[in-house]
């Protein structure tokens, strides 16, 4: 089924928008090709979560396509139940950053917007991609433009070394992985007998037919996990992450906390393709999510500035998400699932929320701050919701998420689970504490009585997010029949 | 459609009129007079929908004998797991739900007048229209989980109307202080959910009733922990007891609903619902007789010297919200049912009539007792309210707050340097990473980088030192650092908060 092949359009448009980028005569207007870009993908985006067949767990909409054909590496394409809700989120955050950096005189705008726009291909081939080597390709892809999104354009003074700091971690990272993908082509020739360069093989599909045995499922899983845990991120891996919340661009920074390709990875190849080890090794996973969760939080707790906050309850999340995974329950990964999904929204939001507030008091710590909602209440009402859905309020999309996680958690590992419970009760003092310190209270600068509330433009979007988010919240079937079949599969394969 | 299933429009109705009064409230920012006008009569249309509603299904009820249960379909299903859309129409939810609507409805109704020209308005209705929806789902709802859903709502809302004044620091912070206590019984909730849903397999309100038959006394016992914990912090016992005193910040009307009538009985409403459950762990039982009873004591007692009207009201309820759990744990599970109705109704009258006592009463407020005056430690435990939020603060609060500042620190000074480039505005001028030794070899950045160095930088010594000189003074001084960093930490184990860490930690392992 498809006529349409749905996933080169998403890989094409992006790249088509940021040649157009350069063609465009005014280079002041390159915005509108941009947002005119973001937003055919996102109506592609659309479309393609329409003609997904929810009876399939399987791949669909593959395309396949030969790339190395000496190595038996090709263009291979395809989205299942755990992929496909990623693309459009993925899609919308991205037209966030775009909303976000509107109205902002910047230098090089064409630059600025052409790599917006190969970060989005990047990221969305990073989804789509059922080849190893084509998936290392995007993964390696999405740190370029970030590089320079951040060095060139980052807010903070310390951005050159913040932007080389999550460089060079990242690349470390993808040393193991190359490695990790590379053994399992190796393996899967020793297994089929075929003569080397013929029987090397790094199609998902393969791979996952192919017995490994046990002592390279260890080797194998090892490298993967050590691979994605670095854009995960693991304690003690995550040192970019309030690094790049502070000095990064408003919007790009979104992105880094929005988007967790790590859990993805995780989810889509280190776990599957070694099912047996990830099982046995359940307490590895399990033990770098419990101290994810309190690490995160604690240190939240303390921290005065709102992006700092922030990026340290990412941490605290992520570690719940773990934990999820490391249950190896159809209520485990349907959670972590659903709150990876969340998060895109809920933690883009937010950080894009924060950018709009910096813009406007020129800060996003509390000393400076205070009583922001007198002055802004459309952003401070906004920014509450989100703030509620980050900590698993009902009615937002991140309590059937973080419910169907603890519960998952306190079935598999009790231990852990009570420290999730005990993540979750510090999680409402920092986010609301942080919340009460920025938003409520006297106001004491004047930069913060004399800011503006939201554009029409701002508004409109994180209304739109807002939208997202409160009908998940209400109606969490929406998303669950999607990912439920893909899900069953998974936990069946490694369950 | 048949009659019962009306019972799932119960909530939606005061839920739908929360977001119509966002929605309104998110374009329209006026403040006029006219602007109020639509809020409150969404507001109020919503409740009255749903008390209307509950008397259709009381008087059907009457008639006709409805279902005890009904089941409108799946709100989220997965694998095992799933959470139905299950409502009971019994006569505790039914009598119950009609009491909160007719009160809500009421003090929505007082709230028009008395809120009138007020800056938070329309946040005021809002909030309460969304704690009228998780007041009735709490009580309809037929499983624990769609309780929980009310559950959560109501604290929110109830969080919103605490930090009701937002310029105040105060307020505010009574709000989180609440808010967070709340989350610690919501947690207990989520404890008792996945138990059931573990040993019972079920989240319906009557299996895990039923079930609980077939459970040992240990399985029983923690299921029925979770939810005292839950149901004791919801209704301000005693180790909790101190925020529903901070809660009172709030507007007069919303204090009436919530601590005054409503929102702290929902914890008596878990504990009847629960019954059969109870009656299989003693010591359950048990502990909530001394959770009521500490609780009635605290109440009582802290009531005496009260001098503001609010104040006192709110002691005089948590009294008798702990004599309510006496009763629950005592097996009087239908007294404790009549308790809480007229309780309710008869403290929301007060709570509302409360800023008309100033002028209804005439002449000074009553002085301490004679023989509480005589006893100072107790006159001022009373005072200090049983010393119960600094306890809080110095077990709890303290210590994690301790953590974080340490584990921040870690994470700037040790974890940022170990992984890669520590950014120059936080690294300590005093540690720089490489002496300007003649020795040195090259400079590397985090763990990798500095782990090359060393060791180059220590064949380079080997090389130029060791193998020339010996190696006694290199070793001493070497052990000598040891011992330094080895003396640090041990300094840092001597705090209770890492004593308190490994404990848990410890735990975390066993379990």
């Amino acid at each position: 089924m498809g006529a349409l092949p749905f996933l080169s359009l998403l890989l094409l448009i992006p790249v088509g928008g940021a040649l157009a980028v350069w063609l465009w005569p005014q280079p002041a207007r390159v915005r509108i090709v941009a947002a005119a870009a973001m937003g055919a993908e996102l109506l592609v985006a659309i479309a393609l979560v329409g003609c997904f067949d929810r009876s399939d767990p399987g791949f669909q909409h593959v395309e396949r396509g030969p790339w190395i054909p000496s190595l038996n590496i090709e263009f291979l394409v395809g989205v299942d139940g755990i992929s496909l809700l990623f693309l459009p989120l993925t899609v919308l955050l991205f037209i966030g950053v775009i909303v976000a950096s509107w109205n902002f005189r910047r230098a090089l705008p064409r630059l600025y917007y052409s790599l917006l726009l190969l970060q989005l291909a990047a990221t969305i081939g990073v989804y789509c991609a059922l080849d190893t080597l084509l998936f290392f390709l995007f993964w390696e892809l999405s740190l370029l433009p970030l590089y320079f999104l951040v060095s060139l354009w980052g807010v903070g003074p310390n951005r050159r070394f913040a932007a080389a700091k999550y460089t060079l971690i990242m690349l470390a990272s993808g040393v193991p992985l190359l490695f990790g993908f590379v053994t399992l082509a190796f393996n899967h020739a020793q297994v089929s007998g075929a003569a080397l360069p013929g029987g090397l093989a790094f199609d998902l599909p393969t791979l996952l037919a192919t017995p490994v045995s046990g002592s390279l499922q260890l080797i194998v899983f090892l490298l993967l996990l050590a691979g994605f845990a670095a854009k995960t991120p693991v304690f003690p891996l995550h040192t970019w992450l309030p690094a790049l919340a502070m000095e990064g661009p408003v919007g790009v920074s979104a992105l880094l906390v929005g988007l967790k390709l790590g859990v993805y990875g995780l989810i889509r190849f280190a776990v599957p393709l070694a099912p047996d080890i990830a099982r046995e090794l359940h307490w590895l996973l399990a033990g770098l999510g419990t101290v994810g969760i309190l690490y995160g939080a604690v240190t939240a707790l303390v921290q005065t500035n709102l992006r700092r906050m922030l990026a340290y309850a990412g941490l605290s999340h992520v570690g719940l998400v773990l934990l999820g995974i490391a249950s190896f329950s159809i209520q485990g990964i349907e959670g972590a699932l659903m709150q990876t999904l969340n998060f895109v929204l809920v933690a883009g939001g937010l950080f894009l929320l924060t950018g709009f507030l910096y813009r406007r008091t020129g800060s996003t710590d509390t000393v400076s701050l205070g009583g922001a909602i007198h002055s802004m209440p459309r952003l401070g009402g906004l920014f509450l919701l989100f703030l509620l859905a980050a900590i698993g309020v009902p009615g937002t999309s991140g309590f059937p998420a973080e419910f169907l996680l603890i519960v998952a958690t306190l079935n598999s590992h009790t231990g852990a689970g009570l420290a999730a419970l005990f993540g979750a009760v510090i999680g409402a003092g920092y986010a609301l504490g942080m919340y009460r310190r920025i938003f409520l209270g006297p106001q004491t600068n004047p930069a913060v009585a004399q800011a503006h509330d939201l554009r029409p433009a701002e508004f409109g979007l994180a209304l739109c997010y807002a939208t997202v988010i409160v009908t998940i919240g209400f109606w969490p079937s929406l998303v669950l029949d999607l990912i439920a079949p893909a899900a069953k599969l998974w936990a069946g394969r490694v369950g | 459609m048949t009659i019962e299933s009306l019972v799932g429009l119960v909530p939606v109705a005061p839920l739908l009129a929360a977001l119509m009064i966002a929605a309104i409230r998110l374009f329209d920012r006026s403040l006029s007079d006219a602007a109020e006008r639509p809020t409150a009569a969404v507001a109020t249309a919503g409740v009255a929908v749903s008390l209307l509603l509950l008397l259709i299904l009381d008087a059907a009820t009457l008639l006709q004998q409805l279902p005890d249960r009904v089941r409108l379909g799946i709100w989220l299903a997965s694998g095992r797991f799933e959470v139905a859309l299950s409502f009971a129409l019994d006569t505790l939810s039914l009598s119950l739900g009609s009491l909160i609507a007719l009160l809500c409805f009421l003090s929505l109704r007082f709230s028009v007048n008395n809120m009138h020209r007020e800056a938070g308005f329309h946040r005021f209705f809002f909030a309460l229209s969304l704690f009228a929806a998780g007041m009735l789902l709490i009580v309809l709802a037929g499983n624990a989980a769609l309780s929980f859903i009310g559950w959560e709502l109501a604290g929110v809302s109830s969080y919103m109307l605490i930090g009701y004044s937002q310029e105040r620091a105060v307020a505010t912070e009574n709000a989180v202080r609440a808010f967070v206590t709340n989350r610690i019984g919501d947690a207990g909730f989520l404890v008792g959910i996945a138990a059931s849903f573990q040993w019972i397999g079920a989240l319906e309100w009557h299996r895990i009733g039923s079930g609980a038959a077939g459970l040992d006394t240990l399985s029983a016992g923690l299921i029925a922990l979770g939810f005292v914990t839950a149901a004791a912090a919801k209704s301000a016992q005693v180790p909790f007891a101190p925020w529903v005193a901070r809660a009172l910040e709030g507007p007069t009307p919303s204090s009436a609903v919530f601590y005054g009538s409503l929102m702290i009985h929902a914890g008596v409403y878990l504990l009847i619902r629960l019954a059969p459950l109870l009656g299989h762990s003693g010591t359950a039982m048990a502990l909530i007789v001394l959770l009521g009873v500490a609780t009635a004591l605290y109440g009582w007692l802290a009531g005496l010297v009260q001098t503001d009207v609010k104040s006192a009201l709110s002691f005089a309820t948590t009294a008798q919200v702990g004599l309510m759990f006496v009763e629950c744990g005592l097996g009087w599970f239908d007294l404790a049912a009549w308790h809480l109705g007229l309780h309710a109704s008869w403290r929301a009258y007060q709570f509302l009539a409360a800023p008309s006592y100033l002028q209804l009463v005439d002449g000074p407020a009553r002085p301490v007792p004679h023989w509480l005056g005589k006893r100072r430690w107790l006159y001022t435990a009373a005072l200090q309210r049983g010393w119960l939020e600094p306890a809080g603060d110095w077990l709890l609060l303290r210590p994690t707050r301790g953590l974080g500042r340490d584990m921040n620190a870690f994470d700037n000074q040790v974890v940022d340097r170990f992984i890669g480039i520590a950014e120059p505005a936080r690294s300590l001028g005093t540690a720089a990473p490489v002496q300007a030794e003649s020795g040195a070899v090259s400079r590397g950045y985090g763990s990798a980088g500095q782990l090359l160095e060393i060791v180059a930088a220590q064949l380079a010594r080997f090389e130029a030192h060791l193998l020339l000189q010996g190696a006694g003074g290199t070793l001493r001084s070497t052990l000598a650092h040891t011992g330094d960093y080895l003396r640090a930490v041990e300094a840092l184990l001597e705090r209770p908060r890492y004593l308190l860490l490994l404990i848990m930690a410890t735990f975390a392992v066993i379990l």
